[in-house]
Order: C-alpha cells, then sequence, then structure tokens
C-alpha cells in the first residue's frame, strides 16, 4: 500500500507535502524548489515536460506550452471565463464534445483534467522520489468557490493520474488547518486566499480539534494573473503608441511581455522601481525594436487598485453571511503568492484592522494542510475534524423559470434534500430533472450542474407515482443524485448528463494510457537523494 | 476497528433518528443559547464526524455519515436566526411528526405571505403587473411597473427589494 500525500493544485504554481514523524513539510522538486509551476510542455519528439522546467519553454515552445489551466477546468465552451482566457492564452483553445474545453497542441485535443493530471503526476513522482516509496494517494485542495462541475474535474484529474483521491478540500479551509495545527486555538479566523487565478475568502471558528467554515465566498476569475494582464496591456498599449506596432499580435514577443510583467510584479514587492527591458522584441523592416520602460510600485499599485478593492466586496459578502463583522475576528491569514506583495498587504491590513499572521507561508500552506488531511483519514487518529459548507446553492428548475432551492449556501457538509416527483401524463415513463447552482433566483443565470432522467418508471395514470429523489452534497462539495420508489422503497435508476464533464469510461482509458505511457518514457528518475 | 458498544449504539441511533427533532439530535433544550448550540454540534462532532472512521468497513461509514449529515442539518436550522423560532413553533404544534425535517419552502411560502402587495389599488395593480412580467422574463416592463408602484407608494419595502432585484438581473444579462 503506497503512501497519502496533500497536493495544491494551484492555477499558476503546485506543491505536494506530507505528514512525516508528526510534522507537516512540503516536499522540494528536483530543482530543489518547494515551489513548481503548474505547466506542461509538449515537446516536438512526444514527450512533456512539466513544472518549473516547463515554464522555461514558454518562449520558445510557446504554442505547445499549457499553463493555467484550472482556470478552464470545469468550465463549459461557451462561457465567458473560456473566451477570455482564450483571447490571451498563447496555446489553442477549442470546442469539444458535449459543450466541452479541449486543449489543441501537436494536433492532438487534451481535456482540461488530462493536463491537471500530468501536473498532479509530476507531484506525485517529486513525494516519491523524496520517499523512496509509492505514493498511490492524494488530498488535494480547490478553491472554495468552486462548483459541482469544477470539483469533479478536479477529482477526475486525480484519478487519471493514478491517485486515489481520497478528499477533495478547500484551499482556505487546508491553510486554517495548516495554521491551527497542533495549536489547540479557539479562534474565529478569517482566510484571505489570492491565488494566481482565484480569490477566496472563509471564515472559520477553530475550537482545538474542530475547523468550522462559517461562511465563504469567492470569484473563481480573480487573481495575481490579473495583475499580469494589467501590466500586460500597458506595456503593450505604450509600444504601440510609440511605436504602432502591436506586441500582442505576436505570440512569442507577447510570451515574452508576460514572463517580464510577472518578474516585474514579484520585483515591485521588493523594490520600489524596476525596469523591464526586452531587446528586440519586435521586427520591423528597419530591424528591431527594443521595449525598455521603467514603473514603480505606486503605479502599479494604482493600476491593480479596482482589482484588490474587488477582493473587498467578496470579503463584505462572507462577513456579512456569517452574520460577522471584522472586529470579531481573532487572526487574518494571507495565502497565495499575489498576497506576499506589499500593496495587497497593506490594503488587507487596512481593511481587517489586523496584521496578518506571520508564521504562516503563504504558498506552502495550502498544500501542508491538505497533508494534514491526508494523514487524518489514513491513520485514524483523530487529527483535524473539518466542518465545511457549499459555496452555493443547489436547485432545481421549475416550469415559472425559477429556481426551486434545495440547499443553500454555506450549509455545512455533508447534507442532503429530498424532493417527491411525479408524471404530468398517464403511462409516462421518464421525468426529466435540471439540476444547478448559483444565487439567482432565476434557474437560467445560475450555472447549470447538468440533467437527470428518472428512467423506466412503472406505467401508470399521471401523479400515481412517487418518486423521492435525494440530492446530497459530500464532504467534497460534490452532487449526487439518488431516486427510490416512494412506495416500494426500490431503488429508480438516475441517468445524468453532465454538460462539458468526462464520462467513467473516458477517464478509465486516459488513466491505461497515461500509465502506459508513463512506464514507456520513465526516463525522469532522480539520482541524488534529496535532504530537507 | 470500531468497538461493539459503539456499532451498538450507533445502530440503534439510525433506528430512531426519524423520530427525533434537532434539539434532540443535538442532544440541547429549547430554551438552549447560541453558544450552547455551536458547543453541542462542535461536540456531536466530534463523536459522529466520517473522517474519524474512513478506514472502517463502508456500510459502517454509511451509517455514521447518514447521523453526521442529521447534525449537520440540525445545526444549519437552530443556528439560523429565522429558521430556528419557525421550526421551533412547528414542532411544537399538532403536526409535529411532519415538520421534523426543517423544509426551506415553509419559510418561503410564510415570507412570502407576509410581503407587502400596497395599500393603493393603482400601486396594487401596477405590483401585480410586475409580478406577471417577472414571471415572463419581461424584466424591462417589470422594472417600469416596479417604479411607477414606487411612486405611488415610496416606502414599500417589498416594492424597493423587487425593484431591486430586478435591476441586477437585468445587469447580469447585459453581461452574458
Amino acid at each position: 500500500m503506497g503512501r497519502a500525500v496533500g497536493i495544491d493544485l494551484g492555477t499558476s504554481t503546485s506543491c505536494v507535502s506530507i505528514v512525516k514523524d508528526g510534522k507537516p513539510i512540503a516536499i522540494p522538486g528536483p530543482d530543489q524548489n518547494l515551489i513548481q509551476a503548474s505547466v506542461v510542455s509538449f515537446l516536438e519528439d512526444g514527450n512533456r515536460v512539466v513544472g518549473n522546467s516547463a515554464k522555461r519553454m514558454m518562449i520558445e515552445n510557446a504554442e505547445n506550452t499549457v499553463y493555467s489551466a484550472k482556470r478552464l477546468i470545469g468550465r463549459k465552451y461557451f462561457s465567458a471565463e473560456v473566451k477570455k482566457a482564450q483571447a490571451v492564452s498563447s496555446y489553442k483553445i477549442v470546442e469539444g464534445e458535449n459543450q466541452s474545453v479541449r486543449i489543441r497542441v501537436r494536433d492532438r485535443d487534451y481535456s482540461v483534467p488530462e493536463v491537471s493530471a500530468m501536473v498532479l503526476m509530476e507531484m506525485k513522482k517529486i513525494a516519491e522520489a523524496y520517499l523512496g516509496e509509492e505514493v498511490d494517494k492524494a488530498v488535494v485542495t480547490v478553491p472554495a468557490n468552486f462548483n459541482d462541475g469544477q470539483r469533479q474535474a478536479t477529482k477526475d484529474g486525480g484519478t487519471i493520474a493514478g491517485l486515489n483521491v481520497l478528499r477533495i478540500i478547500n484551499e482556505p479551509t487546508a491553510a486554517a488547518l495548516a495554521y491551527g495545527y497542533g495549536k489547540g486555538l479557539k479562534q474565529k479566523i478569517a482566510i484571505y486566499d489570492l491565488g494566481g487565478g482565484t480569490f477566496d475568502i472563509s471564515i472559520l471558528e477553530v475550537g482545538e480539534d474542530v475547523y468550522e467554515v462559517i461562511s465563504t465566498a469567492g470569484d473563481t476569475y480573480l487573481g495575481g494573473d490579473d495583475f499580469d494582464d494589467r501590466l500586460i496591456d500597458y506595456f503593450a498599449e505604450r509600444f504601440m503608441r510609440e511605436h504602432d506596432l502591436d506586441i500582442r499580435s505576436n505570440r512569442m514577443a507577447l510570451q515574452k511581455l508576460k514572463n517580464a510583467s510577472e518578474k516585474a510584479k514579484i520585483e515591485l514587492s521588493e523594490k520600489l522601481e524596476t525596469r523591464v527591458l526586452l531587446p528586440g522584441i519586435m521586427e520591423t523592416m528597419d530591424g528591431p525594436i527594443d521595449l525598455d520602460y521603467t514603473i514603480n510600485r505606486n503605479y502599479f499599485g494604482q493600476m491593480v487598485l479596482d482589482l484588490i478593492q474587488r477582493t473587498f466586496k467578496v470579503c463584505d459578502e462572507a462577513l456579512q453571511n456569517g452574520r460577522l463583522t471584522v472586529g470579531d475576528l481573532d487572526a487574518l491569514i494571507l495565502v497565495g503568492g499575489p498576497t506576499k506583495s506589499p500593496m495587497v498587504q497593506e490594503a488587507v491590513k487596512n481593511y481587517f484592522f489586523k496584521d496578518p499572521a506571520g508564521e504562516v507561508d503563504p504558498e506552502l500552506v495550502v498544500s501542508i494542510g491538505a497533508a494534514i488531511q491526508a494523514a487524518t483519514l489514513t491513520e485514524r487518529k483523530a487529527g483535524a475534524l473539518l466542518l465545511d459548507v457549499t459555496p452555493m446553492s443547489l436547485g432545481i428548475a421549475t416550469a415559472g423559470g425559477l429556481m426551486d432551492t434545495l440547499i443553500e449556501r454555506n450549509t455545512p457538509i455533508p447534507t442532503e434534500s429530498s424532493r417527491i416527483f411525479t408524471t404530468t401524463h398517464d403511462n409516462q415513463t421518464a421525468v426529466r430533472i435540471k439540476v444547478f447552482q448559483g444565487e439567482n433566483k432565476f434557474y437560467e443565470q445560475n450555472e447549470p450542474l447538468g440533467e437527470f432522467r428518472l428512467a423506466d418508471i412503472p406505467p401508470a395514470p399521471k401523479g400515481d407515482p412517487k418518486i423521492e429523489v435525494t440530492f446530497e452534497i459530500d464532504a467534497n462539495g460534490i452532487v449526487n443524485v439518488t431516486a427510490k420508489d416512494k412506495d416500494t422503497g426500490r431503488a429508480q435508476s438516475v441517468q445524468l448528463t453532465v454538460s462539458g464533464g468526462l464520462s467513467k469510461d473516458e477517464i478509465d482509458k486516459l488513466r491505461k494510457e497515461h500509465k502506459d505511457k508513463d512506464e514507456e518514457v520513465a526516463t525522469f528518475k532522480p539520482t541524488a537523494e534529496l535532504s530537507e | 476497528m470500531v468497538e461493539e458498544d459503539f456499532k451498538r449504539q450507533i445502530n440503534s441511533l439510525s433506528k430512531v433518528i426519524d423520530d427525533l427533532d434537532y434539539y434532540q439530535i443535538l442532544k440541547v433544550d429549547q430554551m438552549s443559547f447560541e453558544e450552547d448550540i455551536k458547543r453541542a454540534y462542535f461536540e456531536e462532532s466530534r463523536i459522529y464526524h466520517p473522517d474519524k472512521y474512513y478506514t472502517d468497513p463502508p456500510e459502517f461509514q454509511q451509517k455514521i455519515t447518514a447521523i453526521f449529515k442529521r447534525v449537520c442539518e440540525a445545526y444549519r436550522v437552530l443556528s439560523d436566526p429565522e429558521k430556528r423560532p419557525f421550526y421551533t413553533k412547528l414542532i411544537n404544534g399538532p403536526d409535529r411528526k411532519k415538520y421534523l425535517r426543517f423544509d426551506l419552502r415553509l419559510l418561503k411560502a410564510e415570507t412570502e405571505k407576509a410581503e407587502d402587495e400596497g395599500s393603493s389599488p393603482l400601486a396594487k395593480k401596477y405590483y401585480k403587473m410586475a409580478k406577471t412580467a417577472i414571471q415572463n422574463k419581461d424584466f424591462k416592463a417589470a422594472k417600469i411597473n416596479l417604479q411607477l408602484a414606487i411612486k405611488m407608494e415610496s416606502k414599500n419595502q417589498t416594492f424597493l427589494d423587487k425593484l431591486k432585484e430586478v435591476i441586477d438581473i437585468l445587469a447580469s444579462r447585459k453581461g452574458l
């Protein structure tokens, strides 16, 4: 039997941790780095490179290097988010079957869970190299505000990677777990989690070994990447004004500018001013033109002020839903790379009237929390007990266009709710139920989860059959639907069509495929024993 | 492995849980303060949280998860200042058995009954037209009718809330 790890599968970076001799630690990769880029680069010879070394290929192999795939996971092709990603990505995003998203690289289409699986496999390898043992189980984290489809797709990614996904837990919850581990706290804490692509705020009450999420709110399309995009646009616009050339129209130049912008952003956390120099970024008839600009922290701060303000709107919402004010909070924890920026820290401090907890590494804390949860589940010790909630309401479509809410947001999970359905005409053998997640009272404005079909209903006069349908949200935040005949107690078959998702057969097929491929190209073997 | 005693306890609890109200599930009395309810929730979680039994046989896990779901459900309702009094009234009434598990639809129906449909005939008429427009998803018409109703009765909270809702919907539609 293999070991269990905790994996933070981030938009821009990922990290793997384990509890070793009762102490949770993050594990370094082949380059000794505790954090790996969530990037997969597909090479010409059919091999692929994952992690920090893949990130270095983003310029030379721009069209075949996939990054920020998490922004696409569990999304439908026609969603606004996918359109937005399409506009800024250097790789091709195409439509797959059933409104799904596919990534086209070197003439092959990959599903998004498959790309996530590649990153997860790399994290698995890193842990195996460190432990000298097989790793076959993991707790994987997701943004608290991920919906059912996004959670399911992440879990599918784990399965494809050959991992038994013990549990999907929320990133801010994992961070709270890491913060409170072994401290016996009795506190109310706020987790401000600004990642590469998503923002979450969770408010928890910790009672020694129990971690109760009081409320959570988030924006699944707001993160550090948006800060980069602002810088890219600023430099590109300025360049255009001066030279009448659009850097964004040239994939390789855009990739160079993207890397430089990200670097400049990080430098502005340390320095008050930074210079961005890209020699010969654009070719013209008269020869190459350089991009050479300096930017200072204040100016950058103004550029992203509205993005930071947007996070506080979400914080207001979470506090309000928890019937709390900032004065009720005992501690503030910052999570995610972008919270290292002094501008973000300053703004957050002003909002919460509180200094953030200093002992927490914003980039490692989530994976450490996941490792603690993995240990709790597998080692049968009374570790930390999570009492999490569902981030959005679950409901079904009704004839008048309204959503009939079955489970409200911020309901503790696991939870369930039942409804009795019947037929509307004689001898009807099937009933369709459309399920949605979201807060709008009209179902059309919410996210469709899928359609359930109650089939093989025995012929009877209309209104006679009484089918009790139970909607469950499990500890992973994933929705399960079961049905039974109310009179006979017999289980009623339920067929589910999830738009955009992978079928079980597809997942099994991919899992086998990747396993074979892995054995075939098992070229990466760490040679040196890594020390702590 | 789980001790035999505890297994027996879970089995008998599974049999009676459908007959218990939320106060009985959390083992608190109806006069309890909010803090007592939270404390009880934490204590019951320490006993029934399925994560503690993750390596046990699936049948046992299923049973304990079913119980834990009820614990969560009980806390959800009893920790909510709006739901708790509504629920308490129902379980102390003649149809106690029918209301042991909270139903969101009942509370919603109750709130809608309390809706202020206006006092002047004209305001009533405009509000009714707005509601029909909403049913037909004609939010622009709904907005106009609500604005007219508000002109008649500028302090009617139901009208103001509805208008805000409709404006939000129109804004979100524009974003699509």
